[in-house]
């Protein structure tokens, strides 16, 4: 059997790559022109960011962060909102996927069209949505803004999340779990959420990575979270607000490490669970690049180009 | 109720001094259940009753209902009429973890975030038994299955049968008082399958659990089962032992669907005789009323159908495979008749394929049933 087949995946794998192969040179060039790209403004911030007077080098540009209370309360906020939107997200979306999947099999793609609309909804006509619908209390609460980024990320955390629960035997396992005298509650927390646990760990930190950077909702509803307050410092201390590009960055960088890390864990998990892992490995780079995208859009070191990730999509 | 910390050593004794366990051995009724999706009914006026301890197969073709009279049995499907009794008591309404039934699925069902031990353990786990007790249990299951230096294992380190063998424990851990296989063995490959039915076998007469085994798989319902119940478009064709089954079909699909068969035209003779093939052959007893002269269809087991090398015959082999003692033979007729016949295979080198042969029916015929219009 192998000897039959393996001639004709051979074949199909080389023709593609026959036609898009790079000889190393080049493939070598195109690295190096592409880490420029993106090194090249990073470091130029970074250096920018350290320099002191007469070409010396200073980290007071980055100690002053620490000292700056607004901004670091704006963090905290930004933290706290981030953690209860991933909260939502998960308490939301995972049994609603899995759901979904159990027993309206038809709808799925009804959801995956639903939990696209926050795509192509402009955040202005969201922001004037909720001042018509809630009252004032209401929108004045942080809470506001967690259930918010919990819609705004909904586009990307349900894929990560109904990924996940399509990949399992959902039916055979729950099936087999009901049967072995599990109630609802323990189905979900000996069963799915285990085998789940690499989804919704990207999930969460997609919706954390979203929240931490969102600006244009957070500052339409007269919030000072981190972005908002970046944009304010942008404004008035360069040297500054260059150095907290920096930190961003590093931050930024942190949480996608962190990602990869977990994510090679769910390679493991998913391995020892017989999933295939290219599946977990394409997750992880999905999420990577998701994260990067989201992030990305709240640049501190140039307000006047801070943009909603999502809408410029 | 069982001793939970009774070892199956324990129980086997206890049935060795001839007293049962509470939780082996309790009725099963499913009576008048009607399901539909749709405008298919999935269970049409089903009734069923499972003796204590016995072990039924409910036999059929795809869509014929078998898999939603056990998941209606096990809660996993709600019937939209009809009742369902375990142990004399109405389960109808109660949801599957609380009817305290294994079952073992199709598709491999381990959890597959834990090992075999934790598999096992599972539902003992959810029972709330200590550590100790649940590992002891787990292994002793393990063992009982033949897998208990798999223990640590996770599923996907397991074969298929092995996963089978896992999930088999992990349904029998519980102490079960109903022990439900939908179609255990057929994503296995041929040798493991005959092995682990053997097996089921063997473990369900000696924990004496009342067993419902659902599968398309006639060999596997014949082999194992005390009764098998042969299911088409959602009601019970038949029910009663294999060899009953087998040999004294009730209608024609039950004739045609379990073993082979060949149909044959036929004219009714006098004296409770039917004239087939050119021969005269006794009509079934049961059926021994039909009027001389009516044109009728007589199915023919393989072994009812005689086979020589003829050069006058009319009968041309199509074609032969060879089964060790024995070899089938298919034989086209004039009518565009296809038969199959065994023959002992010492005697069956002149019968080779595009040799001329004649056929005769001997013995008695399976069942005789209305003429089915052939195809032009």
């Amino acid at each position: 059997m192998a000897a039959l087949s393996a001639p004709r995946v051979a074949t199909a794998r080389a023709h593609p790559a026959a036609e898009f192969r790079l000889g190393p040179v080049a493939r070598t060039g195109v690295l190096v022109v592409a880490a420029l790209y993106f090194l090249v403004p990073l470091l130029a911030s970074a250096r920018y960011a350290l320099e002191g007077a007469h070409g010396s080098y200073t980290l007071s540009s980055v100690t002053a962060l620490f000292h700056d209370s607004v901004l670091l309360q704006s963090l905290v906020t930004s933290v706290e909102i981030s953690l209860g939107a991933a909260a939502i997200t998960l308490a939301l979306l995972m049994p609603t996927s899995v759901w979904v999947n159990l027993r309206m099999p038809r709808w799925r793609r009804a959801m995956e069209s639903i939990t696209l609309l926050p795509l192509v909804v402009p955040v202005v006509v969201v922001v004037l949505g909720i001042y018509g619908a809630f009252p004032t209390g209401i929108v004045a609460s942080p809470v506001l803004l967690a259930l918010e980024y919990v819609v705004l990320a909904m586009p990307y955390s349900y894929r990560a999340i109904d990924g996940g629960v399509q990949a399992l035997d959902l039916h055979t396992l729950v099936d087999a779990s009901r049967s072995l005298g599990a109630g609802w509650a323990q189905v979900f927390r000996r069963v799915l959420v285990p085998n789940l646990r690499s989804s919704l760990l990207s999930a969460a930190f997609i919706t954390v990575a979203y929240s931490l950077g969102e600006f244009a909702m957070a500052n339409l509803l007269s919030f000072t979270t981190f972005p908002t307050e970046l944009f304010q410092i942008g404004t008035e201390q360069v040297g500054e607000a260059t150095a907290v590009s920096v930190f961003a960055l590093v931050l930024t960088f942190g949480v996608l490490l962190a990602l990869s890390l977990f994510g090679g864990h769910g390679r493991r998990r998913a391995v020892r669970a017989g999933l295939p892992a290219g599946q977990a490995d394409g997750v992880v780079a999905e999420l990577a690049a998701e994260v990067d995208a989201v992030l990305g859009h709240a640049d501190p070191g140039r307000p006047g180009i801070v943009h909603d990730g999502p809408t410029m999509r | 109720m069982g001793s939970e910390t009774g070892t199956l050593e324990h129980e086997a004794a206890q049935r060795a001094n001839g007293r049962h366990l509470d939780r082996s051995g309790v009725r099963v009724e499913l009576v008048e259940c009607e399901r539909r999706f749709g405008d298919v009914a999935a269970l049409d006026r089903f009734s069923l009753t499972i003796e204590p301890g016995e072990l039924v197969a409910l036999l059929g073709p795809s869509g014929c209902g078998k898999t939603t009279a056990l998941r209606a049995l096990a809660g996993l499907e709600q019937t939209d009429a009809g009742v369902v009794r375990i142990g004399g008591l109405d389960v109808t309404g109660l949801p599957p973890n609380r009817r305290e039934l294994g079952m073992v699925f199709q598709a491999y069902s381990l959890f597959p975030n834990m090992t075999a031990l934790d598999n096992v353990g599972f539902g003992l786990r959810l029972r709330k038994r200590d550590a100790p007790t649940r590992r002891r249990r787990a292994r002793e299951l393990l063992d009982l299955v033949g897998l208990a230096a798999q223990a640590g294992r996770f599923p996907h380190e397991l074969s298929g049968g092995q996963q089978q063998r896992v999930a088999l424990a992990r349904a029998l851990a519980v102490e079960p008082r109903v022990l439900l296989l939908d179609e255990p063995l057929s994503a296995l490959d041929a040798k493991v399958r005959a092995q682990l039915r053997d097996e089921i076998r063997r473990i369900q007469l000696e924990m004496g659990i009342t067993t419902l085994f659902v599968t398309h798989d006639q060999e596997e319902a014949l082999s194992m089962a005390d009764r098998v119940g042969v299911m088409a478009s959602g009601r019970l064709q038949q029910l009663g032992p294999p060899d009953e089954v087998y040999e004294r079909p009730v209608n024609a699909f039950v004739a045609e669907f379990v073993g082979s068969v060949s149909r044959v035209p036929a004219t009714v003779g006098a004296g409770s005789t039917v004239e087939v093939l050119g021969g005269r052959i006794p009509l079934p007893d049961s059926q021994a009323a039909f009027a001389p002269g009516r044109r009728v269809d007589v199915l023919l087991r393989p072994e009812s159908l005689a086979v020589r090398a003829d050069p006058r015959g009319l009968g041309l082999v199509v074609r032969r495979s060879f089964l060790g003692p024995v070899m089938h033979v298919v034989v086209a007729l004039p009518g565009k008749i296809e038969v199959l016949a065994t023959l002992p295979s010492s005697s069956a080198s002149e019968v080779v394929v595009g040799s001329a042969v004649s056929v005769e029916a001997t013995g008695t015929p399976l069942f005789v049933t209305e003429p089915r219009e052939l195809d032009a």
